[in-house]
């Protein structure tokens, strides 16, 4: 198009499309819009555009026209790069540094865009030897050298071009090569010109740092040279050997630590290159975007590591140096608000990196300073969060600060037997006693109050999406916590004595309400101030008591820390057992009101200490005052017993080397105190679901705490002999109030608690007897409603919904508590409930919600229970599930709804079908059966028979029920998108010898699917589809047959494969899954190939590029002559491809 | 649409139209009053007034009868009306009038209900007279409030043989 038309005709015409893009909206139609964007989109692939583009950079007055025309050069180069003369590369290289150089007035973007250029032709060129682009450092150096501001300017800009081009991070540009490419050019890089960039950069901040005065335009220089030294610092030093995949993620990492290569020793153990950040942030530190930058630099020495050290003594001279540094800057100011982050990163930065025996091999002295320094900034910073918290900033610095100190000392500590004993014990408790200050109300402590020493006390609507502090304060708890540990002496008694002042106070504040209540029994008099402050001071005790006693390790058996069992050991001696029992079992009563009670066990005394507060609360419901009960505080309480009793009730004593006798008396096994905690557990939990179920969270959280009661076998043994437990029992199954007013998902986690329970070691008659309450009762209720002879009338009524959602939610419940030795009675129980499920799909096939449920309990039978499963077994549940989808589908074919939530129905639905089909296909890789090891015994002696059904089988027949219903709206949910395709890349990949065998209609359906997902969907998906072509290509192969569908199918995707390789720009990441799939179908249908080969090269008109692809194609399957289905070839292949991809992707993207 | 709301207004008086629920254990894609009107809860959040403060629940619903759209906060102790929602299949046997013929499963055939208006009502139509020709039997759904039925029907069921 360009070719046809002269130079000022172009220039008019791309002139006159930048006005379109710029006008208002209101002022261009789309049309116009799109069609301006179209002008230079083309423009810009238009075929060796740099002497039109020269042309306009030196006439057109247009930023936007000269923005575009840089665009068109970088893009051109780098795509016919391999067809310019190496001479014209250079001289348009030249071109554009002093086009630059010349016009100081041009638009900051336009300047940059050219400068971008400049970087990209230097990096292409680099791994170029028949060209030198060596000499634009020399240009800089001399432009740096010339004093003037604006020159060293734009300096520092083509630097920064530089950088950002060769780090080849997100901020480079995309240029179609492989990460192979853009890997070799950065090792090159920063070994050498990255250094020079360091040292240029170094010696301008020398020159600003001596200098007295700084006019603003100095300053701005620094500034940006400042910000340089920052990147060069920040830089992802590539290590030499990493493979291409792993580059991408490499480069993708966030918060980049300094390791740079031993060829930078020089540059950066120079003392003077350290001294001389901390002199320009001492110089600049008022300036807070400047302090940043320099705060950064130093932090981001103080993470380095690697083999620039020689030795140990080199690291330890350079942390000594570094860490002195630090203490002169903080000790002789006051920090500045913008300084607190950068200050916590530096230190944060420096006991993360350096290694235990570095620390401590600093002289002793200069550590004691150190730690002593980090103790006081940690409680400063502390106290200034809190302050923030109060005035409710949207920028916490100071908070973001203390996390990062809290964080360190958590490294610390942990690490604690390479330091001194007892090192860490003083600032521990400094530490310690600031956070609690700064989460008591006054006097004991400072919350809420603002600077002048007033309080505010707020009442903010709080939504459901907002964590509860044990969640988004955790890290700093955890932190907390573990300083509490070193300093337990201190930490556990002052945490027993604050927590039960306040539960005398709340007992006492409680009383005097209700009187109060009583003289003027108007609830709206009652002031909850004094109550909100007890129960805030309350949440944080427990929170803190909490994460100092015990950890809660996901999936693994929590220990008690050894620093809260060596401390209960050390004072045994001095406890009287009788008397910490005493104080243990009767929380009614004051604990200072016990004799001798200065004479107990202080891990327990914490304990008891939560269970006061419990008490109190309990009491409170009992008296009717719940609505001046805290469900905050009721949450902390069954938090903290549930993390408690994981660790503590009924401790292992075969997991500990050395045991504490008060703890071991109070909970181990075979105890007193353990049956009545267990005793005491239960009635909380049930009081709880009575009195709390209008609280969503807190009745959670209490069912979990019977979960957690349950699921370990010694404990449910205590639990069982509960006259409690079978109470709650029973009446959970009667249905009837307060259990039945629990929100379904509550009473759900009840069902798996009660038949977890209902596995612990009974006599047979109790064990009997136990089902008979609990699990019978289920199935009687069910059975007599759907038997009755006028059960599809009813079925609508409101109450024998109900009755069916609740036995619904029971089912997943059960399902829910399977565990390997109690599958087989679970499995035959639920499995009979199953077939009646499948009527109910007909009953209530108008009623979407209900359907929703019942396919939710075959989902979490599948779920749960699959993989425990023998063949005859499994065959059921295939059955079963088969089914239901088959009612599924016939009364959903064809069917339209228009209400509002039809389309979100449909798609939970689906959804879970598909998570059940996946369930199902688990089976397949995930199978702990042993020929139906679990149910021997039980089986009637038949044999697994000759079928041999795989879940292949049910589940191509299931997603043959499904894919009908699955429209491209369907799919724009991303989650069931998602969902879909993995089932169908699963099926493909396990079982590509069923494929052929499909139904005509679902074949044609799964490899339309596949077409889809290739073509139009996310990356992600793409990569799936493609990873399922190569097993369907291979079991072609194998077939021999010809003419087959899926031959037929197999080679129209290999032209779709081709295209998407060659023709089109696509993601990089993606060329090995392309490539593998291209490869194997290029073996199945080499003929056909040659023909796409042939048919695109005859379209090439130009005889140079004719050559190079014809040359490149060649190259492409030399190694692989003729292709066969060998991993060894095909490895060839790939690297050939990404070779191929290099060279003339770009090219053929050109019109 | 004025009609519905008279049928809604005199619903069988015998049997009871609403039942209790403690407003914590409702849930999406539930019924709920609100405003004396029966909706499906199309959003559900709970929140509390400062840290300590009790549950309030926020619904959101859709009054199933005319798609508008209603709020309401109230503590989650609270008990809330739940409708009585009952949903039939009718097999459409004629139209004649603007009214449809409609067989119930008792065998008895109501003609009460007038053609939906808009989309829903053509599509009805239209697939009606394709059918007809063909003689199958066309089969819809109608949503109905007690014994006391609506014409507003959330949805078609085609009759597969017709596709």
């Amino acid at each position: 198009m360009m070719a046809a038309v002269g130079a000022p005709e172009v220039i008019t015409q791309l002139e006159s499309a930048a006005k379109v893009l710029m006008a208002p909206p209101s002022m261009v139609s789309t049309e116009q819009r799109q069609h301006a964007e179209h002008i230079f989109l083309s423009f810009r692939k238009s075929k060796s555009p740099f002497a039109i583009c020269k042309h306009i950079l030196e006439t057109s007055k247009v930023d936007y026209v000269l923005f575009q025309a840089a665009t068109a050069i970088m893009e051109a180069v780098v795509r016919e790069w391999i067809l310019l003369e190496k001479t014209s590369i250079e001289s348009l290289r030249t071109f554009l540094l002093t086009y630059v150089l010349q016009r100081p007035n041009l638009q900051k973007y336009v300047r940059e865009q050219i400068l971008l250029a400049v970087a990209v032709i230097v990096k292409r060129g680099s791994l170029d030897k028949s060209i030198n682009c060596k000499s634009i450092f020399h240009e800089v150096g001399q432009l740096i050298s010339s004093g003037n501001p604006t020159v060293q300017t734009l300096a520092c800009s083509i630097l920064t071009a530089l950088l950002s081009e060769f780090s080849s991070s997100s901020k480079t540009s995309s240029i179609g090569l492989s990460m192979e490419f853009h890997g070799s050019c950065k090792r090159l890089f920063q070994e050498e010109d990255l250094r020079q960039i360091f040292v240029l950069t170094m010696e301008v901040l020398q020159e600003f740092s001596r200098r007295e005065n700084l006019n603003a335009q100095m300053s701005s220089v620094f500034q940006r040279y400042l910000a340089l030294a920052n990147q060069v610092l920040s830089w992802n030093f590539l290590p030499p050997n990493l493979g291409r995949h792993y580059i991408a993620m490499f480069e993708s990492a966030q918060n980049v630590t300094l390791k740079p290569t031993e060829s930078w020793r020089e540059a950066l153990l120079d003392t003077r290159v350290m001294d001389l950040f901390f002199t320009v942030h001492r110089k600049i530190r008022e300036d807070s975007d400047m302090a940043q930058d320099s705060l950064q630099c130093l932090a981001q020495l103080a993470s380095m590591h690697g083999p620039i050290f020689p030795d140990e003594s080199a690291q330890v001279s350079y942390l000594a140096h570094l860490v002195e540094g630090l203490l002169s800057m903080i000790n002789g100011i006051e920090i500045e608000d913008s300084e607190a982050v950068g200050i916590a990163n530096i230190i944060s930065n420096l006991i993360t990196m350096f290694p235990r025996s570095i620390l401590t091999a600093l002289p002793s002295d200069l550590f004691t300073s150190f730690i002593n320094c980090l103790t006081l900034l940690t409680c400063s910073f502390g106290r200034s969060a809190a302050l923030e918290e109060v005035l409710d900033k949207d920028d916490m610095v100071y908070m973001e600060a203390y996390d990062k100190l809290l964080e360190s000392w958590l490294t610390l500590v942990q690490d604690e037997e390479h330091f001194p004993r007892g090192c860490f014990v003083q600032p521990a408790v400094q530490v310690f006693n600031s956070y609690i200050q700064c989460h008591l109300a006054a006097p004991d402590g400072t919350r809420n109050l603002s600077v002048s020493g007033i309080a505010t006390h707020d009442e903010e609507e709080i939504n459901e999406l907002q964590e509860d502090d044990r969640e988004l304060f955790s890290d700093q708890l955890s932190s907390v916590g573990m300083l509490g540990r070193v300093a337990a002496d201190h930490c556990i008694p002052l945490l027993t004595s604050l927590l039960e002042d306040r539960v005398t106070r709340l007992h006492g504040q409680l009383q005097r309400t209700q009187q109060q209540l009583m003289a003027s029994s108007d609830p709206g008099s009652v002031d909850r101030k004094v109550l909100d402050d007890l129960y805030e001071d309350i949440h944080w005790l427990i929170l803190v008591s909490g994460y100092l006693l015990a950890d809660d390790p996901q999936g693994e058996t929590p220990l008690i820390p050894s620093e809260v069992m060596e401390f209960s050991i050390k004072h045994s001696t001095e406890v009287d057992i009788n008397t910490t029992l005493q104080i243990l079992g009767s929380p009614g009563e004051k604990a200072s009101s016990i004799p001798g009670c200065n004479r107990t066990d202080s891990v327990i005394r914490l304990l008891s200490a939560v269970l006061r507060t419990s008490e109190v609360e309990s009491r409170a419901t009992r008296a009717s005052l719940t609505q001046l009960l805290s469900p905050q505080m009721g949450k902390d309480i069954v938090w903290f017993l549930r993390r408690w009793a994981k660790t503590y009730l009924l401790m292992d004593e075969k997991l500990y080397e050395q045991i504490s006798i008060p703890l071991s008396t109070a909970f181990g096994p075979d105890t007193e105190g353990a049956q009545w905690i267990v005793g005491y557990l239960l009635e909380k939990v049930i009081n709880n679901l009575s009195v709390w179920s209008s609280e969503p969270d807190l009745a959670n959280d209490t069912v979990e705490l019977l979960v957690t009661l349950v699921e370990k076998r010694e404990r449910a043994n205590i639990v069982v002999q509960c006259e409690n437990w079978w109470n709650l029992a029973k009446q959970f199954a009667s249905r009837s109030p307060p259990l039945h007013l629990l929100s379904r998902s509550v009473q759900r986690t009840l069902m798996k608690a009660l038949v977890l329970g209902g596995f612990a070691h009974m006599d047979l008659d109790a064990k009997q007897q136990y089902w008979a309450e609990v699990l019978h009762p289920l199935q009687q209720r069910f059975l007599n409603l759907i038997n009755q002879e006028n059960f599809a009338q009813i079925s609508q009524e409101e109450a024998v919904k109900q009755e069916i959602v609740a036995t619904l939610e029971a089912l997943c419940g059960i399902a829910e508590a399977t565990q390997i030795d109690n599958v087989a009675s679970l499995f035959s129980f639920l499995m009979d409930f199953l077939s009646s499920c499948i009527g109910l799909m007909e009953v209530y096939s108008n009623t979407p919600e209900t359907i929703n449920l019942i396919i939710e309990v075959f989902v979490e039978v599948a779920h749960k229970q699959i993989c425990y499963l023998g063949e005859t077994k499994s065959m059921k549940l295939y059955e079963a599930c088969l089914t239901l989808l088959q009612v599924y589908s016939k009364n959903n074919l064809g069917r339209k709804r228009s209400d509002a939530t039809a389309e979100e129905d449909q798609y939970q639905d689906l959804l879970l079908i598909m998570e059940l089909l996946t369930n199902l296909l688990s089976k397949e890789f995930i199978d702990f059966s042993d020929t139906d090891e679990v149910f021997r015994g039980q089986e009637q002696g038949t044999p697994a028979s000759s079928r041999t059904v795989s879940a292949a089988d049910v589940v191509l027949y299931g997603v043959n029920i499904v894919l009908p219903l699955m429209s491209q709206d369907l799919l724009k949910f991303p989650s069931l998108c998602n969902q879909y395709y993995k089932l169908i890349t699963f099926i493909c990949e396990i079982f590509p010898e069923k494929i052929p065998q499909l139904p005509e209609d679902l074949f044609k359906s799964l490899m339309f699917s596949l077409e889809l997902g290739m073509t139009s969907m996310s990356s992600e998906i793409s990569q799936l589809c493609l990873e399922a072509l190569s097993p369907l290509a291979e079991q072609c192969a194998k077939n021999q047959e010809k003419d087959t569908p899926l031959f037929i199918a197999t080679r129209h995707f290999l032209k779709l494969v081709f295209d998407m390789l060659v023709l089109q720009k696509h993601n990089t990441e993606m060329t090995v899954a392309a490539g593998e799939a291209l490869y194997t179908l290029v073996c199945l249908h080499q003929a056909e190939y040659s023909e796409l080969v042939e048919s695109l090269l005859s379209s090439q008109r130009d005889a140079v590029i004719y050559q190079r692809l014809a040359d490149a194609f060649n190259k492409l399957t030399a190694s692989s002559t003729p292709p066969a289905m060998d991993r060894k070839q095909k490895v060839a292949f790939l690297k050939s491809l990404e070779e191929f991809v290099a060279n003339v992707g770009g090219l053929l993207c050109v019109k | 649409m004025a009609d519905a709301e008279l049928d809604f207004q005199t619903g069988d008086a015998g049997a009871s139209s609403t039942f209790p629920m403690q407003c914590s254990a409702l849930r999406k894609n539930g019924f709920v009053l609100l405003k004396g009107r029966p909706c499906k809860i199309v959003e559900m959040s709970t929140s509390k007034t400062g840290k300590h403060g009790h549950a309030k629940v926020h619904l959101v619903g859709i009054d199933i009868f005319s798609g508008k759209k209603y709020e309401d906060i109230c503590p989650s102790t609270h008990n809330m009306d739940v409708p009585n929602i009952r949903r039939n299949d009718y097999q459409l046997i004629g139209i004649q009038d603007g009214y449809l013929s409609l067989l119930q499963d008792s065998g008895e055939v109501r003609e009460d209900l007038r053609v939906p208006e808009g989309d829903l009502g053509k599509e009805i139509t239209s697939k009606y007279e394709l059918c007809w020709s063909f003689c199958y039997l066309k089969k819809f759904e109608l949503w109905q409030q007690s014994d006391a039925p609506h014409f507003i029907q959330q949805s078609i069921v085609t009759h597969r043989s017709c596709g």
